[in-house]
C-alpha cells in the first residue's frame, strides 16, 4: 500500500469537487472516491483508476450534493457591504462639502492636465498604429556603408517598387510614397502644400475613413484626396468632389480634379501631409529617362505581407535586389536592405535617416509630463493632507466600527472606497475639462489637433482607467492604513492623537511649497527672458523693410526692375539668404584651420542697407568691382574665433579662392535668441540673380506698402507663392512658439500655486476648527493679532524656509537648464524670479493665515466657549 | 395500511446495510452488492440512496473510521434504524404474502 502514496487522484477533478460540493457531504463523498481510487489503482492501475476518480467527481455533480448557494450567499452580504462602504462614503463627501470640492478640484485639473500631456505623448508614440494591418505592413530600408559608419536609409531605389510583384513572396500589397511640396494653385491662390505621391494601393494597405467620395479615387490618376483641413481651406462649405486644382512640381503644372475627403486626422496618422495624389502623375515619374538615373531617384517603399508570412524568405530575396541595385548603380552599393515593421518605425527614429519619422521632441514630451505630474503630486498632496485631517472628525465612527469587530482590512476598504468615489468625479471632472478648456487652449498654442477620442481610442480608457486605479491607491493608501491603525480604545477614551502637526503632513506641504516655488520661478524667468529678448538689439535696423521671394532666377530682373520703380522703394538688394532666416553653411580656410561659417552672399549694397553696425574697416563699395572679387566682411564672433585682430593680412580662402577682409561688423541676430550667434562670412556677390530681393522703404511706409508690393509681385510672378514680409516680422513665428510656451508655463505656474494655495487653505482652517476654542482662551486672556498670528504662523513660515532652500537649489539648477535648451540668450536664473517667486507664496501664506485669525478676531469667546 | 415505499435499489441497499452490520458506507456497500448479486452500481447512485434512505428515517448514520487510503477523510457508517428493520420486514411479508398467491405450477397449460 506504501508504493499507493506516491500517486494521487488527478488534481483539477479534485479541485473541482471540493469547489461545487456541500461542505458537510464532502468528506464522506471524497473519500468514498478517494478509496476508489487507490482500490483501482492496486487492480487496473493508474491510467485506469484516474479517469474512474474523474467519472465518479462528474457523476457526484448532483443537485442535492452541490453547495454553490453558498457562494451566491456569500457574494450577496458582499455586495451589501460595498453598497454600504459606498453610501457611508457619499454621506461623507457630502458632509465635508468644502474640503471634497477642494480634492475633487485639484485632483480634477491634475487630471485634466495629465490627459492633455498624455495625448501629446501618446500622439508621438501612437501615431498611425489605428492602421487596421498595422502588423502586415513592413518599409523597406537599406544600409549603406558611409564615410561615418554603417548608416541606414528609409528610402529604396525607385524601380525596386517593380521588381517586388515578380521577386517577393508573399507580398500581397505594396505601394510607393513621395513626400513634395508642390505649389498649390486653386481659384487664383496659391499656397505651397504636403502632398504625398502614392500608388493607388495605398488606400488599401492604410485604411483612412473618408467624408466624401471614396478611397479608390486615386486610381483615376487625375484625381486627388484632401484632407478635411484643406478641402475646407480651400472650398469652404462648397461640395468638394470634382473640384479643380493644379499642382506644380519642378515648374510642371498639371490639373487635377478632387476625388475624395478624408475624415479628420486628428493628427494620429503615421504620415503628415494635405493631400493624397497618384504618384503617375508625379512629373519625375517618367518611363523615358536612364535607367541609371531611376535607380538613383529614392522614395518610400511599404509591402503588406500575408499574415504568417516568412520574414527570413522575404530577407533572404531582398538579398538579389541589393545584387541588382549594385550592378545598376554600383558608385553607392547598398550593404543589405532590410524590413521596419510599420509600428516599430517610431522606435527607430534617429537610426535611419530619410525615414518617415525623423523628429521625437522629447523635450516637449518632458516638459509637459513633468508640468502633469507636478499638479498630479500637488493634488494627491492636497487630497492626502486634507482626508488625514478630516477623518479627525471620523475617528469616533473608526473606534465604534473596531469594537464591533470591524477588521482593519475592512477599515481600509472603507477609506479607499471613499477615494475611489471622489477619484472618479475627479477623473470625470478631469476629462472635461481639459476636452473643453485645457485641450483647445493647447492646440491653439502649440498648433496641434489633439482630442479625446472616448470612441475609437482603446489607449485612453486604459490610461484613464490606470490613473483612476494610481490616484485612488496613491493618495489613498497613507490615510487609510493610518487611520486605521488607531486602537479603539484610546479613541474612545479621546486621547488619540491626529497627525495635524505630524511631520508627515509637514513634509508634504513643503514639498507641495518647493513644486510651487519651482514652477514660478519657471514662469518668472520665461516672462523676464522674453521681455529681455524683446528688447534686444538685433545688431540691424529692421525698420522700412519688405524682404520678398523670388522663386525662378528668370523673375528676378522684371522683379527687381519693377519694384524699384514703386515710389515708396529707397533702396533694393538681393541675396541669397536674408538675415533674419537660416543663412547656409561654409567651410572656410584661414591659413591650414578650417572654420565652419555662416556665409551670407548679397549684393555689395546689402550690409550696408541693412543697418548693420560697422566695427572696424568700411562696407563694401557697390563701385568697387574688385569688392565682389576678393572682399568680404566678417562679423565680430568670427574674429573672435580665429583669434586675430582686424586688420589682418591672412587671407580666407572659400572654394579655394582667397578673399581679404576688409570690414567687421558687430554681430547681429540672423535667427531666433534659441540659437548662438555664429561665426558669419559676408560675400559681395558678383550674380545678378538671387534668392530674395530685400527693398528698404520710405519711413513708415514699410506697412502700408505692402499689398502694392505683392500686386506688383504677383503681376510679374503670376504662378507663384508670394512669401514677402516685413523685416521686423522674420521672428514672428519664434515669438508665438515661445509666448506659446510661456503660456503654458504660466498656466501650470498658476495652477500649481493655486492648489498648493488651496491645500494650505485646508489646512490651515481644518486646524483652526480644531483649536479655535485654545485660541479664545488665549484672547480671553488677553493675547493680542500679533500673538495669536505668531501662534498659527510660526509653522507654516518654517515650513515655507524649508521649501525656500529646497526651492532656490532645485529651480536654479533646473530652470537654468530647461532655459538653456530653449535659448541661448536668456536671463538666467537670477533673483528677481527666485525671489518675486518666494515673495508670492509668502504673501499668500500670510493672507491665508490672515483670514483665518481674522475668524478668531470676529469670533466672540463666549459663544464658542459656551458651545459643546 | 401504511406502506414504506421502497425502490428496488432502496431495497437492496436497505439489506446489505443490515448485512454488513456497523460497517456500512459508500464503497464497502457497492462491493458488498457487486459480491452477493454481481450487480455493478455507481458509487454516486449509492451515496444518493443512502442519504434518501437516512432523510426517510430507515437508516442511521455516524462519522467514523478514517484510514489512510481515504486520504485521512472518515467514513460515514449506516446502520439499521427500527423503523429499517421492520421496512424490510414489511417488504419481506408482502412479497412472501404475494409469492404464495401465485398459482402451482401443476395448472400450467403447457402441461395439458
Amino acid at each position: 500500500m506504501d508504493k499507493n502514496r506516491t500517486y494521487y487522484p488527478p488534481k483539477l477533478a479534485d479541485r473541482f469537487l471540493e469547489f461545487y460540493c456541500l461542505p458537510e457531504l464532502l468528506e464522506q463523498i471524497q473519500g468514498d472516491a478517494y478509496e476508489i481510487f487507490y482500490m483501482d489503482l492496486e487492480g487496473k492501475g493508474l491510467a485506469y483508476a484516474r479517469w474512474r476518480y474523474i467519472f465518479h467527481v462528474f457523476s457526484f455533480f448532483k443537485w442535492r450534493n452541490i453547495g454553490l448557494s453558498k457562494f451566491m450567499n456569500q457574494k450577496s452580504t458582499n455586495g451589501a457591504m460595498i453598497k454600504s462602504y459606498f453610501k457611508i462614503g457619499w454621506r461623507n463627501i457630502l458632509k465635508q462639502k468644502g474640503t471634497t470640492f477642494i480634492s475633487v478640484f485639484g485632483l480634477s485639473c491634475a487630471v485634466g492636465c495629465c490627459i492633455v500631456a498624455y495625448l501629446f505623448i501618446a500622439n508621438i508614440w501612437f501615431k498611425g498604429l489605428n492602421q487596421p494591418h498595422k502588423d502586415e505592413i513592413y518599409q523597406l530600408v537599406y544600409s549603406a556603408e558611409e564615410a561615418e559608419g554603417m548608416v541606414t536609409y528609409g528610402t529604396v531605389a525607385e524601380p525596386i517598387a517593380e521588381l517586388i510583384p515578380d521577386n517577393l513572396n508573399q507580398v500581397k500589397n505594396q505601394t510607393q510614397v513621395l513626400l513634395e511640396f508642390p505649389l498649390l494653385i486653386q481659384n487664383n491662390e496659391s499656397f505651397y502644400q504636403r502632398s504625398l505621391y502614392v500608388d493607388p494601393s495605398y488606400m488599401e494597405m492604410f485604411e483612412y475613413r473618408m467624408d466624401f467620395g471614396y478611397p479608390g479615387a486615386l486610381n483615376e490618376s487625375d484625381q486627388v484626396i484632401l484632407t478635411k483641413q484643406l478641402s475646407e481651406k480651400l472650398f469652404g462649405d462648397m461640395h468638394p468632389i470634382g473640384q479643380e486644382l493644379a499642382l506644380v512640381v519642378n515648374g510642371e503644372e498639371r490639373l487635377y480634379k478632387v476625388g475624395g475627403v478624408l475624415a479628420d486626422l486628428k493628427d494620429m496618422d503615421m504620415f503628415t501631409f494635405d493631400l493624397l495624389v497618384n504618384l503617375e502623375s508625379h512629373p519625375n515619374i517618367k518611363p523615358d529617362i536612364p535607367l541609371k538615373d531611376t535607380w538613383s531617384r529614392e522614395l518610400w517603399t511599404f509591402i503588406q505581407v500575408e499574415g504568417e508570412a516568412d520574414l527570413a524568405r522575404i530577407d533572404s530575396e531582398l538579398a538579389e535586389f541589393t545584387q541588382i541595385q549594385n550592378q545598376v548603380n554600383p558608385d553607392k552599393p547598398y550593404a543589405k536592405m532590410g524590413l521596419i515593421p510599420y509600428p516599430e518605425i517610431i522606435y527607430n527614429v534617429g537610426k535611419i535617416q530619410r525615414g518617415v519619422r525623423d523628429f521625437l521632441g522629447i523635450g516637449p514630451q518632458i516638459l509637459l509630463g513633468t508640468i502633469g505630474l507636478f499638479i498630479l503630486l500637488l493634488a494627491v498632496f492636497n487630497y492626502i493632507n486634507l482626508s488625514v485631517l478630516m477623518a479627525s472628525k471620523r475617528l469616533k465612527e473608526i473606534g465604534v466600527r473596531k469594537v464591533i469587530g470591524s477588521k482593519r482590512g475592512q477599515l481600509i476598504f472603507q477609506f479607499l472606497s471613499e477615494n475611489l468615489l471622489i477619484c472618479f468625479f475627479a477623473i470625470f471632472l478631469g476629462c472635461l475639462m481639459a476636452g473643453f478648456i485645457f485641450l483647445p487652449g493647447f492646440n491653439e498654442i502649440a498648433s496641434k489637433n489633439l482630442q479625446i477620442d472616448l470612441l475609437r481610442d482603446k489607449n485612453i480608457w486604459i490610461f484613464l482607467g490606470g490613473m483612476l486605479l494610481a490616484i485612488t491607491l496613491i493618495s489613498g493608501l497613507y490615510p487609510a492604513t493610518y487611520l486605521s491603525s488607531f486602537k479603539p480604545i484610546s479613541i474612545l477614551k479621546g486621547n488619540q492623537k491626529i497627525g495635524s502637526k505630524s511631520g508627515f503632513t509637514s513634509v508634504l506641504l513643503s514639498f507641495q511649497f518647493t513644486l510651487a516655488i519651482i514652477s514660478m520661478v519657471a514662469g518668472i524667468a520665461f516672462v523676464q527672458t522674453n521681455y529681455i529678448n524683446a528688447q534686444r538689439d538685433w545688431g540691424y535696423s529692421s525698420d522700412d523693410k519688405i524682404i520678398v521671394n523670388v522663386p525662378e532666377s528668370k523673375d528676378y530682373i522684371p522683379l527687381k526692375n519693377k519694384l524699384s520703380a514703386l515710389s515708396s522703394v529707397v533702396e533694393v538688394s538681393g541675396s541669397q539668404d536674408y538675415v533674419g532666416s537660416w543663412i547656409r553653411e561654409k567651410e572656410v580656410f584661414l591659413g591650414d584651420d578650417k572654420y565652419e561659417v555662416n556665409f551670407l552672399t548679397a549684393e555689395a549694397n546689402y550690409p550696408e542697407m541693412m543697418d548693420l553696425e560697422l566695427k572696424q574697416g568700411r562696407m563694401f563699395n557697390p563701385e568697387l568691382i574688385t569688392d565682389t572679387q576678393e572682399s568680404i566682411l566678417v562679423n565680430q564672433t568670427f574674429l573672435d574665433q580665429v583669434g586675430l585682430d582686424f586688420p589682418f593680412e591672412q587671407e580666407v580662402s572659400i572654394d579655394s579662392v582667397d578673399f581679404r577682409v576688409v570690414g567687421v561688423v558687430d554681430d547681429f541676430h540672423t535667427t531666433f535668441f534659441s540659437n548662438s550667434i555664429e561665426p558669419m562670412v559676408i560675400r559681395a556677390s558678383p550674380d545678378t540673380t538671387f534668392n530674395y530681393l530685400t527693398l528698404r522703404m520710405n519711413p513708415g511706409s514699410a506697412e502700408g506698402s505692402m499689398e502694392s508690393v505683392k500686386k506688383i509681385w504677383h503681376e510679374t510672378v503670376p504662378r507663384g507663392f508670394f512669401d514677402g514680409k516685413l523685416q521686423t516680422e522674420v521672428f514672428e513665428r519664434e515669438i508665438a512658439d515661445v509666448n506659446g510656451i510661456t503660456r503654458l508655463i504660466l498656466f501650470s505656474a498658476t495652477l500649481s500655486v493655486i492648489l498648493a494655495l488651496l491645500g494650505l487653505f485646508g489646512l490651515v482652517s481644518l486646524n483652526m476648527a480644531a483649536h479655535i476654542k485654545d485660541y479664545c482662551i488665549r484672547k480671553v486672556f488677553g493675547a493680542n493679532v500679533g500673538d495669536l498670528s505668531k501662534k498659527l504662523l510660526k509653522r507654516y513660515v518654517i515650513i515655507w524656509g524649508a521649501a525656500a532652500v529646497v526651492g532656490t537649489v532645485v529651480s536654479s539648477f533646473l530652470i537654468s537648464t530647461f532655459l538653456d535648451s530653449f535659448f541661448a540668450f536668456h536671463s538666467g536664473v537670477g533673483i528677481v524670479p527666485i525671489g518675486s517667486a518666494l515673495l508670492v507664496l509668502f504673501g499668500l501664506i500670510i493672507g491665508t493665515v490672515a483670514s483665518q485669525i481674522w475668524k478668531v478676531i470676529k469670533a466672540n469667546p463666549a459663544v464658542i466657549l459656551k458651545s459643546e | 395500511m401504511k406502506g414504506y415505499h421502497l425502490g428496488e435499489l432502496e431495497e437492496l441497499v436497505l439489506l446489505i446495510v443490515g448485512i454488513l452490520n456497523q460497517e456500512a458506507y459508500g464503497v464497502s456497500v457497492v462491493e458488498e452488492i457487486k459480491g452477493q448479486t454481481g450487480r455493478k452500481v455507481n458509487i454516486s447512485a449509492i451515496h444518493t440512496v443512502l442519504n434518501r434512505l437516512e432523510e426517510k428515517g430507515l437508516l442511521t448514520s455516524a462519522m467514523g473510521g478514517a484510514t489512510e487510503e481515504r486520504g485521512g477523510r472518515r467514513k460515514r457508517l449506516f446502520s439499521l434504524s427500527a423503523s429499517g428493520r421492520a421496512a424490510i420486514n414489511e417488504v419481506k411479508e408482502v412479497r412472501n404474502r404475494l409469492y404464495d398467491q401465485l398459482p402451482p405450477l401443476a395448472l400450467d397449460f403447457s402441461h395439458g
